[in-house]
């Protein structure tokens, strides 16, 4: 029993050693899971020697032993998932879009605890969990913050989209509000709509058939039964490609270009003499893509430009 | 070993950084009229720098040797610079200066003969040109940039210019001796040279050696003794104690015509070849820093920096930035590289990791580092 409990905490010890390291120490908890997953994958048994050096008995079965340190990073990413999530609703969301999307009601407080329970539920299945990390890494960083107020000042084609073609009046820390509410349910769609797919490197980002969606959207609905309709379906419709799907809301295009975003930061890149900005870079490679990858072009070149004006 | 091999290598950077100086210094001591006691030091400490250079370059050359790489050696790794920067300039500059002092250089009437050596050595004292050599060892030596092929390439470039013009006032020089570029030092030895010889036509005879000088030394500053072979001296501007407080050996013109002995002052010739030697020093420094502060960055800018982008995106698979291109260098053979990099490596790579796993951002030397530390 003792030694199952030194065997335990030398794995403990490790895994959070593993999550501290410079390389994955600022990424955020489901980034270092699917990094720790990755290099345990890649690198196999030659850990064993380091492994045996941290206290950590390998078993004649290197996939038990696996098993054992998979289940630790689970743990470990959970908890930290669990401060991220009640971070984003908490403090990164203040619901001021409900009012103009909700005939000028204010949020009930119930959002708030909906909301959290849809994240630890998408968080629980591997598929959601994939969508939940690019979409709640967007949400926390400062991607809407810092996009939105620019959208609003050049009045150009996503503002357009939004308050002309979608119609909503929102003011621009509204919408950056919005959207930092539809990434969190975006990754539903995923949950609902391919939760018995395999994982695959695309999953939660590919884009995913609207009849499955649909069907998905009706169940979600009820979840989220504080929030009005038209948010949810605007937040999961984002997994639908475009152009393809008729009508397809602006705020569901941003929410995708944004989460894809989210899921490509990398806090601690350093940018070499001689390297364009990590943003510019980024909506650069992701606009000669946006055909491929099912996302409004337009979009990315109006965010390309902002990049490129603000060095980001 | 490699520690000594480290240590070794890191006081020849030192040494380098004393000749340089000590080169400067000699000069300079000659214009700004140094005291004979200061300027011996530095005759001393020349001797010191060029042994220490000498010994490298044959410690360098026999281990070259013992691997069968003496011409890789002497071309490739520029040990012809370490040649020329030692062995000619302790034959010809610091050893006989040195010996010149060994031999009494203050007291005039015990040089005659040995001037007559020190002549020749004075006319290729030149070479100390060669000293500037060791700017581009200097630098070869010191990692300025971060790729080795910046490295390479300014050190190309600054060995080609360094050497271009130290041979250029090597050639020049000699060229001026032979008569081909006649200068200021040729006609003030000649106009020397004839004093010497309107000196010897007294021959023997002291009284007239005596007044045939003072005649000289009226309409020539620069005349210091007169005296007939082996005999006293008919004439002196100075006694020998002035002589030994303000003359070495180098700073005396000697002529033996017809058994008269004439010595003139050479410093005037001195403190012009010191200035000459300043300028060059100078100039060769500024080039090579120019070269360093310059066009180093410059060709990191536009060669090496977008190469190593490229090279990071290539290897790792979390690295897509794109290559920053310059309007103005748009057209440079490495921005159209970068440009289909960005247009079409990229986005390919971007379509690419959607179908594979990509690699973790974690290595096995992250772990091995806080596993060591536990």
């Amino acid at each position: 029993m003792r030694k199952m409990d030194a065997q335990s905490n030398a794995i403990q010890r490790f895994i959070s050693r593993m999550f501290e390291t410079p390389a994955l120490k600022a990424l955020p908890a489901l980034q270092k899971e699917e990094q720790v997953l990755q290099f345990l994958k890649q690198n196999g048994p030659q850990l064993q020697p380091l492994l045996a050096s941290m206290g950590i008995a390998a078993t004649a079965d290197w996939q038990e032993t696996v098993g054992g340190l998979v289940r630790e990073i689970r743990s470990l990413a959970d908890r930290m998932l669990e401060n991220e999530i009640q971070r984003a609703i908490d403090v990164r969301l203040q619901f001021s879009f409900y009012p103009a999307l909700s005939s000028g009601r204010q949020p009930p407080p119930k959002v708030r605890e909906e909301l959290g329970a849809l994240c630890r539920r998408i968080a629980n299945h591997p598929v959601g969990r994939r969508a939940l990390s690019g979409s709640l890494s967007a949400a926390l960083s400062d991607i809407t913050d810092k996009y939105i107020p620019q959208i609003w000042e050049r009045r150009k084609y996503i503002y357009v989209e939004v308050t002309r073609v979608q119609r909503l009046s929102l003011k621009a820390e509204e919408c950056a509000d919005l959207l930092r509410f539809t990434l969190l349910i975006r990754p539903a769609a995923y949950l609902h709509a391919m939760a018995d797919r395999q994982l695959g490197p695309e999953t939660g980002f590919a884009p995913v058939q609207e009849q499955a969606l649909q069907r998905a959207l009706h169940g979600l609905s009820a979840q989220l039964s504080a929030t009005p309709p038209e948010i949810v379906r605007m937040a999961v419709r984002g997994a639908l490609p475009f152009p393809g799907t008729r009508g397809l809301e602006a705020i569901s295009r941003l929410t995708t270009i944004s989460a894809l975003r989210g899921r490509a930061l990398a806090p601690t890149l350093v940018v070499d003499r001689g390297a364009d900005s990590p943003d510019k870079s980024w909506f650069n490679i992701t606009r000669r893509n946006a055909a491929w990858r099912g996302l409004d072009p337009r979009m990315l070149d109006e965010l390309y430009s902002i990049a490129a004006e603000n060095r980001w | 070993m490699k520690r000594i091999g480290v240590f070794l290598e890191s006081f020849i950077v030192v040494i380098i950084i004393v000749a340089l100086g000590h080169t400067f210094l000699e000069d300079f001591s000659v214009l700004a009229g140094w005291t004979v006691a200061a300027r011996r030091w530095i005759i001393w400490a020349g001797l010191g720098i060029d042994l220490i250079f000498t010994i490298e370059f044959f410690c360098r050359l026999y281990f070259a040797l013992m691997s069968g790489e003496a011409v890789d050696y002497f071309i490739r790794q520029r040990g012809w610079i370490d040649f020329m920067a030692s062995i000619p300039l302790l034959l010809f500059n610091s050893l006989p200066n040195t010996l010149a002092l060994l031999a009494g250089a203050g007291l005039i009437t015990g040089l005659g003969s040995f001037l007559n050596v020190l002549k020749v050595i004075k006319a290729v004292r030149i070479a100390r040109i060669l000293r500037l050599l060791r700017v581009v060892k200097l630098f070869r030596r010191i990692r300025y940039a971060r790729s080795p092929m910046a490295q390479r390439h300014i050190a190309i470039i600054t060995t080609i210019s360094v050497t271009v013009l130290v041979v250029w006032v090597l050639a020049a020089n000699l060229l001026g001796s032979m008569g081909v570029l006649p200068g200021l030092e040729t006609s003030f030895l000649a106009s020397q040279s004839e004093h010497s010889r309107y000196l010897a036509q007294a021959g023997a005879n002291a009284a007239a050696l005596a007044a045939r000088s003072r005649e000289v030394a009226a309409l020539d500053s620069t005349l210091l003794v007169a005296r007939p072979q082996g005999g006293s001296t008919s004439w002196t501007r100075y006694d020998d104690l002035y002589y030994a407080a303000h003359f070495l050996a180098g700073d005396y013109e000697y002529f033996d015509v017809n058994g008269v002995e004439s010595f003139f002052d050479g410093r005037p010739l001195s403190r012009a070849a010191a200035k000459e030697g300043i300028v060059f020093f100078v100039a060769i420094l500024l080039s090579v820093l120019a070269y360093l502060l310059l066009y180093s960055p410059r060709f990191a800018l536009g060669i090496t920096d977008p190469i190593h982008v490229m090279k990071r995106g290539m290897e790792e698979s979390g690295y897509n930035l794109e290559v920053k291109i310059p309007s103005r260098q748009a057209d440079d053979d490495v921005f159209e590289l970068a440009r289909l990099y960005n247009s079409i490596f990229l986005p390919l790579k971007d379509r690419g990791s959607t179908q594979e796993e990509q690699t973790a951002a974690l290595g096995i030397d992250d772990i091995r580092s806080f596993v060591e530390k536990e």
